[in-house]
């Protein structure tokens, strides 16, 4: 492949992620005008479910969209996320200003190290392993009575009392998180991410310390799902090992793969979708998880770009320009 | 003389376990996928036995092979309707068959548990027994009859499995079929039908296992999630598509797991199977009995 084809590929993927990046903005833009229209504090606290599940398929899709390991351990993550911070000011009274961070760090950290464990496993050994992980810490958390008085919870402080202001806190952070992914992506770091995805043997011999990178989406991946779960503890000032079922991580996958994978806007929207569609449908009685667990075959199987990659693919055979 | 008791009762469950894992590893031999959905398979064999025996009243030694032929009809239909893109060769998930295998079996074991839990409802029920006796015991070892019939059907099946692979042609097909998909179809075996057969005899050999184990359990919608994780342990310790070595490896954690239980910690029984797991994904990927060099 001559220099002149290569360059051509990468503007190519530039151009798609920038308009991308575009999309995710607007959507976020229209999301902030949100309190404007919802004003019950029932259907805001939804909206902000909704967000925290955004901020975890953001996290998965940079794991399993973008660098092809197929975690399933985000919700996991989420919940030792919210931990942390529990144990923190449960055992220590130590703030949220210590608490968040440290939240951050205890994951990164954390899935630094199940990164580097799963290094060498690829495809399903890669998913037994993780799932095994999340398995183990949620039987851990429940079981550890006297530590984390097991399945009845932890209290946790609240950062303040407004909605609004959870709103546009869990919106901020969704954007910040948006903003971090596209830098990453639009830098070589992306770029070695999506060649170690697509070929890492092949990324390996072209120089690529492919260890370092998916240890480091891992870290990345892990940290997010962290700070999103820390912050959905404050914000319901109770934490169980519930959030890590594996239910929740089933719920993620269906979010990304309906969205989209392998996109920015994509997570966004099926995450806003799945979960604005679960409460709609928790009036018919409880057949969400029915609907997505079969939206999700349906879109694996059939559509596997998900409803954003339908959506731009329409836009792009418009614009005349080739088909990747 | 307690350590005998937990002896037996760890094999017995090993043969439970051993019933599930030789189906795992039956797929991942032909197909080389897990199937998360495998529990589910499990799940679906103890209901179907719960609800023929006690809603139409069909006595309990009819609805064992009823029940194992609705998990071989389910393994059918998951092949034909999800399998194929795998092999087939169209799809845009051709290039990427692990993920879209982890995704869609990932999803119908949600798919399955949601649909059971909504049309029978979430509570466990009491499966009726095979046969009516009280607990009894033989020397140290403490039984209940139908624990041993369940174990003595669980090993007869095991053999018969067994000596259908190694000798049968049917068998001889799928071990083919395992070493080398295109050779195997080169020298004119239906591949597909192959894949298909492996399907319904895992269904079967899952959906006995919860059968079996009804009476014991009690089964509710997601009773499945925790004899899947051990047969994935078991496969991964024996050896992903090695069907002798998963049988091994069954037997060797039920045995290890019923004295972790009461010498270590029962709280922690069941994550136990899954720090195995970690460990020997880590120190001996290809297993204690698998082949070597195999690609990971």
């Amino acid at each position: 492949m001559s220099a002149a084809m290569v360059n051509a590929a990468g503007n190519l993927w530039v151009n798609r992620l920038r308009r991308d990046f575009r999309a995710s903005l607007l959507l976020l833009a229209l999301l902030s005008l949100a309190p404007l229209f919802v004003t019950t504090p029932y259907s805001l606290g939804i909206l902000i479910i909704s967000i925290y599940f955004a901020l975890l398929a953001l996290g998965w899709n940079l794991l399993a969209g973008f660098t092809g390991q197929f975690s399933l351990a985000p919700a996991a993550f989420a919940m030792l996320g919210a931990y942390t911070t529990a144990l923190l000011d449960y055992h220590l009274q130590a703030p949220l200003a210590i608490g968040i961070p440290a939240a951050i760090v205890s994951c990164a950290v954390l899935g630094w190290l199940l990164g580097k464990v799963v290094l060498r496993l690829k495809g399903p050994y890669l998913s037994l392993t993780t799932l095994s992980f999340a398995e183990i810490a949620r039987v851990v958390i429940g079981n550890s009575i006297e530590f984390t008085r097991g399945d009845q919870g932890l209290n946790v402080p609240t950062l303040f009392e407004s909605r609004v202001g959870y709103y546009y806190l869990f919106l901020g952070v969704l954007l910040a998180t948006l903003v971090g992914l596209y830098l990453l992506m639009k830098s070589r770091t992306g770029r070695f991410w999506l060649a170690i995805r697509d070929d890492a043997t092949g990324a390996e011999s072209r120089g690529i310390a492919v260890v370092r990178y998916k240890t480091l989406a891992f870290a990345l991946s892990c940290a997010i799902c962290g700070l999103a779960g820390s912050l959905y503890g404050t914000f319901s000032q109770l934490v169980s090992p519930e959030l890590g079922l594996l239910m929740q991580t089933g719920l993620i996958i269906a979010m990304v793969v309906i969205g989209g994978m392998g996109t920015l806007t994509g997570p966004i929207v099926g995450a806003l979708l799945v979960y604005l569609t679960s409460e709609w449908l928790r009036d018919f009685g409880n057949i969400q998880m029915i609907v997505f667990s079969a939206a999700v075959i349906l879109f694996a199987r059939f559509l596997r770009t998900g409803l954003w990659g339908l959506a731009s693919g329409r836009y792009r055979s418009k614009a005349g320009s080739a088909k990747p | 003389m307690l350590a005998l008791d937990l002896l037996v009762n760890g094999l017995i469950f090993g043969l439970f376990y051993a019933l599930m894992a030789v189906g795992l590893a039956m797929i991942f031999g032909v197909l080389k996928v897990v199937n998360f959905a495998h529990g589910e398979f499990y799940m679906i064999g103890s209901y179907a036995y719960v609800l023929i025996a006690l809603k139409l009243g069909i006595p309990p030694w009819l609805a064992l092979p009823l029940a194992a032929l609705t998990g071989g009809a389910l393994g059918w239909l998951v092949e034909r309707l999800l399998m194929r893109p795998l092999y087939a060769g169209h799809g845009s998930w051709s290039s990427s068959k692990d993920e879209y295998a982890v995704v869609v079996t990932f999803g119908l074991s949600l798919l399955l548990v949601n649909l059971v839990d909504k049309i029978v409802g979430p509570y466990p029920f009491r499966g009726p027994v095979l046969i009516e006796t009280s607990r009894f015991s033989i020397g140290p070892v403490m039984l209940n009859g139908q624990k041993l019939i369940a174990a003595g059907v669980s090993l007869c099946l095991l053999i018969g499995l067994a000596l259908f692979i190694k000798r049968s042609l049917w068998g001889r097909q799928i071990q083919a079929v395992a070493q080398n998909r295109l050779g195997a179809s080169l020298a004119g075996i239906d591949a597909t039908r192959t894949t298909s057969m492996v399907f319904v005899i895992s269904g079967m050999m899952a959906a006995l296992a919860g059968a079996l184990l009804a009476p014991l359990i009690n089964p509710g919608p997601d009773v499945g999630a925790f004899p899947a994780i051990k047969s994935y342990v078991i496969v991964v310790l024996g050896g992903m598509g090695s069907i002798w070595g998963g049988m091994a490896a069954a037997l060797i954690l039920g045995v290890c797991e019923s004295f972790f239980a009461v010498y270590v910690s029962y709280a922690y029984r069941d994550a136990f199977g899954l720090m195995l797991l970690i460990l020997v994904l880590l120190v001996r990927p290809q297993g204690m009995f698998g082949e070597k060099g195999r690609e990971l």
